[in-house]
């Protein structure tokens, strides 16, 4: 009752203030005529009465504010009050104004549109119903085998094993890849294919829009021809239509039936590339033979955690079990871990680094705002010390002094905030365009609620930031020094320009961390350029010749088609050289597989040293100008039937046979284990997955030709990757050889065509990105303190001109006056730069694992980052010094 | 005229409460219906009476309407609340027992240490 009393009090004290204020005059009114009423009944002449009555009362006006302050309306009303006078102000200096929301504009811009990505890649939960149980089961591989590679796909056997002895989890499925392609509906088109193993839909909690998912023992071999449509490909491909379910359909040109269809906001796996989402599910059934797999890993497994068992209890249990399967099959697994990943850390571990770079450089952006701000007020609030010191004279308190300063801040603020949110909205189609194929839910990068509150939140802070330190000045404000002095034109404000000087340090400081930690980004990128990644990339275009799984059926015909195509290819005109390959380089595929070398001990499968293994077909190291070292290339003598002939890199021969010739030598491939293989030929070492990678890769290439099925399992048709070398554009040469395959066989659809040069490209999109942006905001930084640095100098020459005047009056040359404006611009960059590269320090600690080739410390960019702001500080505080220099004495002097 | 006293801090509320649960009154009636009851021996700043009133309606103890004074005059007359009643008996036993305490204290003489 008494809540609702106040409320209904308030909201007559704010909505309905007339309406009190009149009340009010109206009852002091009787108050006072009834007094005077009774002093004339008295004896008293009433206009004396009148005036004893007025006397008696006291301070109507006094009484009043109390009045309304009783009611507790006061605080939201001078709050009012303060930013209807706020307004004004802002009105009133329109350049003040407009650098000042500008600043803060683009700080809290850059502040929203980086958090914006955060918030969608980072904090929103995933789209899966209670997301935080969900976790990624992958192999730890050896160490000593597998050098840097913390995460491995996981083989049949023991993804069972896990599966059957856990207790922490729900339930648990396994997934490939793969692409099938749809006929007899329209243009043939290849989509890409999830096969899961029974559960899965039911372990992401995931109900179907039409249909069912799978259901227990559909994973058997027998029920593998059924399949569930994404949204995306029912709408498009099948117009939406709901009797698709159970409806047979071609995939590979064998019958699939249809037996359901996801909601639109379903997807799984998450894909970092939005073109790369899965468009269909089928049951993965493993026949008994690729059950009892347990040396090939292949597989990636989901899992969802029971409730109440934390992932470290789940990790502890795998430990366990790893273990246990380590010493119950020792060849295959010892050595082999097993880790459970929460599936967000899975997906954004790789971004979350670079992410959280370049939320702290902007939150060092919108300091730099701040202090900016800060500084213009500080400036404006001394000229206006008079008016200050006049209310202060008249009764204000401070506090009201205090949150009228505050309240000006706050109102450019949230102009600021706006604004900021404009360019946060182009902010962020600029790196959602950028960004799409690298960064895991780019497509739900948007400024929602909750970035909005943000920026919100964010302009309230600054605009305390920026107003604190001219509300404290403002509340200091000394009213007997103030009144006599005039209108401010004094030279003794040192409490003032102390401040300000505070705020230039730290603006100096804070760019400076900003363009140090970019310009280790750009020394970074610009090392990558020059990595050497073993082959040349200009002139050549790729392209996938994705041969469906089921295609072919021997070994033989598939050698025969590629052969075919190569054929084909090499007679278009253009072509220099043309070759093929499982999995082209700077691409996150490949394998790696066990080998044995002859003449050494033979060991357990577990023990054997592991290398990345490629197919490749003649013409590939022609194609790709790989450097072939010692030997010769595989060639069209390379086929089966004949001896095993292999490739090694040059870091495969240094590491296998260190200090004798590798020529000659012979091994086994552990999964193609029907003949040894005589190393023909040494090549140059090639990146494989990435061009940052800094160990080289020992690698295997042995010949398409000689291809068989592999260990234990049944031969499977499989795409492989073309490389042209062309003399003309290769980008005008894609469409012709895209053509020419299509005549070899039209059933077998050729995707995925780019240049080498884009492929390299795009492998440091990334870090070209963080580099921009980082970039960007270290100029953005540079040209707030630019600005704030100069406007501070201008001001305090402006101050001085008397004292100039003097100085050149009494005989200072110009040159001295000069250096006496600059000096101390200088000695605060000084200052600032010290800090600065202090802050460096740490910034770049945390940035180590975004740079290669450079070391966090690196003395040439530090120095190069503190030389720049050192010239351009000098710059910004040489134009107001000029002026000063300039000052004529006898108008300087007049001035007083 | 006898020597008037100034008022004690945060008796005015009181004093108002008081004044109101006799019956309904405008400001100005409370202001002589006090002096009336200490017979003038206290001193009320007026202006500071309406302040006092203003934050007791705000705080629900008492609740105003317009109405015609005396001589027909339109007037804002204040009633005491449920809630204000409750108040000033709360008040008025913790006033009591303090000036028990406070001339307990008082009266105590050297010898009774």
């Amino acid at each position: 009752m008494r809540l609702l009393n106040r409320v209904r009090s308030w909201w007559r004290g704010i909505f309905q203030r007339s309406l009190v204020q009149n009340e009010m005059e109206a009852e002091l009114q009787f108050h006072v005529e009834a007094r005077t009423e009774e002093l004339v009944q008295s004896g008293v002449p009433r206009a004396e009465a009148l005036r004893r009555a007025r006397l008696e009362f006291g301070g109507m006006e006094g009484a009043k504010e109390e009045c309304l302050e009783a009611r507790g309306a006061s605080c939201l009303d001078n709050l009012m009050q303060d930013l209807r006078y706020g307004a004004r102000t802002m009105m009133r200096a329109p350049g003040f104004t407009t650098m000042a929301v500008l600043a803060l504009a683009l700080g809290i811009g850059a502040n929203t549109a980086i958090f914006s990505v955060v918030n969608a890649v980072l904090l929103r939960p995933l789209p899966y119903d209670q997301p935080d149980k969900l976790v990624q089961l992958w192999h730890v591989p050896p160490q000593a085998a597998f050098p840097g590679i913390a995460e491995f796909p996981v083989s049949p056997a023991n993804f069972l094993d896990w599966r059957s002895q856990t207790q922490s989890f729900e339930g648990m499925s396994a997934y490939g890849r793969g692409s099938y392609t749809l006929t007899g509906n329209g243009e043939p088109e290849t989509f890409r294919m999830i096969a899961v193993t029974d559960g899965m839909f039911s372990i992401l909690h995931a109900r179907p829009l039409l249909g069912r998912g799978f259901v227990s023992g559909e994973d058997e071999p027998g029920h593998e021809q059924e399949v569930v449509l994404s949204y995306g490909v029912w709408r498009r491909r099948f117009a939406g239509n709901p009797d698709i379910v159970g409806k047979n359909i071609t995939l590979n040109a064998r019958a699939f039936t249809v037996i359901g269809v996801m909601g639109p906001d379903f997807e799984f796996p998450i894909s970092t590339d939005p073109s790369l989402q899965a468009q269909m599910w089928k049951p993965l059934a493993w026949s008994d033979q690729d059950r009892a797999v347990r040396d090939n890993h292949n597989y990636a497994v989901v899992a969802r955690l029971k409730p109440g068992v934390a992932v470290k209890q789940a990790q502890n249990e795998l430990d366990g079990i790893s273990n246990r399967l380590a010493q119950e099959y020792p060849s295959e697994n010892r050595g082999w871990g097993a880790i459970a990943v929460p599936l967000r850390d899975d997906l954004v571990g790789d971004v979350r680094p670079a992410l959280l770079i370049l939320l702290g450089a902007v939150v060092l952006v919108l300091l730099i705002a701040c202090a900016n701000v800060a500084n213009l007020v500080l400036v404006k609030a001394l000229t206006r010390r008079k008016e200050q010191a006049v209310r202060v004279a008249l009764g204000a308190t401070r506090r009201r002094l205090l949150q009228q300063a505050l309240a000006e801040t706050l109102l450019l603020a949230f102009a600021g905030g706006a604004l900021g949110l404009v360019f946060a909205h182009y902010g962020v189609i600029l790196i959602v365009k950028f960004l799409a194929q690298r960064l895991p839910r780019s497509s739900e990068i948007s400024l929602d609620g909750w970035v909005l509150a943000f920026t919100a939140g964010i302009s309230l802070l600054a605009g305390f930031a920026a107003g604190l330190a001219p509300a404290f000045r403002a509340a200091k404000t000394d009213v007997y020094e103030a009144l006599k002095q005039g209108l401010g034109r004094a030279t003794s404000d040192s409490g003032g320009s102390r401040t300000r000087d505070l705020l230039v340090v730290s603006e100096v400081a804070l760019s400076l961390m900003l363009l140090i930690g970019a310009g280790l980004l750009i020394r970074s990128l610009w090392m990558l350029h020059q990595v050497n990644p073993g082959f040349e990339a200009a002139q050549v275009v790729t392209m996938e010749v994705a041969v469906p799984i089921g295609k072919f059926t021997e070994p033989a015909q598939q050698i025969g088609y590629f052969n075919r195509v190569l054929d084909r290819i090499r007679t278009l005109p253009g072509v220099q050289a043309a070759g093929l390959i499982d999995s082209l380089p700077l691409t996150d595929n490949g394998s790696m597989q066990p080998i044995a070398v002859e003449g050494r001990p033979p060991v357990a499968m577990a023990d054997m040293p592991e290398v990345d293994v490629r197919l490749i077909s003649p013409g590939y190291l022609g194609a790709m100008h790989l450097p072939l070292l010692e030997g010769r290339g595989v060639d069209d003598s390379d086929v089966a039937g004949r001896p095993g002939a292999v490739l090694i890199s040059e870091s495969m021969a240094k590491l296998f046979w260190p200090n004798e010739g590798a020529i000659g030598k012979r091994l086994t491939l552990y999964f193609f284990p029907d003949q040894p293989r005589v190393v023909v030929g040494i090549v140059g070492d090639v990146k494989l997955y990435a061009v940052n990678e800094t160990q080289r890769k020992a690698t295997l290439y042995f010949p398409m030709a000689q291809f068989t099925a592999p260990r234990g399992e049944a031969f499977q048709s499989f795409g492989m990757n073309l490389a042209v070398r062309t003399g003309a554009a290769p980008v005008n040469m894609a469409s012709t050889v895209g053509l020419a395959i299509h005549e070899v066989d039209p059933g077998i659809p050729v995707q995925n065509v780019h240049t080498m040069d884009e492929m390299i490209s795009e492998s440091l999109s990334p870090q070209r990105f963080t580099m921009l942006l980082l970039g960007a905001f270290a100029g953005l930084a540079l040209l707030l303190a630019v600005v704030g640095i100069y406007s501070v100098t201008s001001y305090s020459v402006s101050r001085r001109t008397n004292e100039m005047g003097i100085r050149v009056a009494l005989g200072a040359s110009r040159t001295d006056v000069l250096m006496l404006v600059i000096r101390h611009g200088m000695m605060l960059a000084l200052i600032g730069s010290v800090i600065g590269i202090a802050g460096a320090l740490l910034l770049s600690r945390v940035m180590r694992s975004q740079l290669f080739g450079v070391q966090p410390t690196d003395p040439a960019t530090f120095v190069a980052g503190a030389c720049g702001l050192m010239i351009v500080v000098l710059a910004a505080s040489y134009i107001p010094a000029r002026r000063a220099m300039r000052v004529d004495p006898m108008v300087a002097l007049r001035y007083e | 005229m006898s020597k008037q006293l100034d008022l004690l801090q945060g008796t005015l509320d009181m004093l108002i409460l008081k004044a109101t649960s006799l019956g309904p009154l405008h400001g100005y009636g409370i202001l002589l219906r006090i002096g009336q009851i200490s017979k003038d021996r206290l001193e009320i700043q007026q202006g500071s009476l309406y302040p006092a009133l203003y934050r007791l309606e705000h705080q629900g103890w008492i609740t105003s309407g317009w109405g015609e004074s005396e001589n027909k005059r339109r007037a804002k007359y204040y009633r005491l609340t449920a809630a204000g009643k409750r108040r000033l008996q709360a008040e008025t036993e913790k006033w009591n027992r303090m000036t028990d305490v406070i001339a307990g204290i008082l009266e105590t003489r050297p010898e009774e240490v």
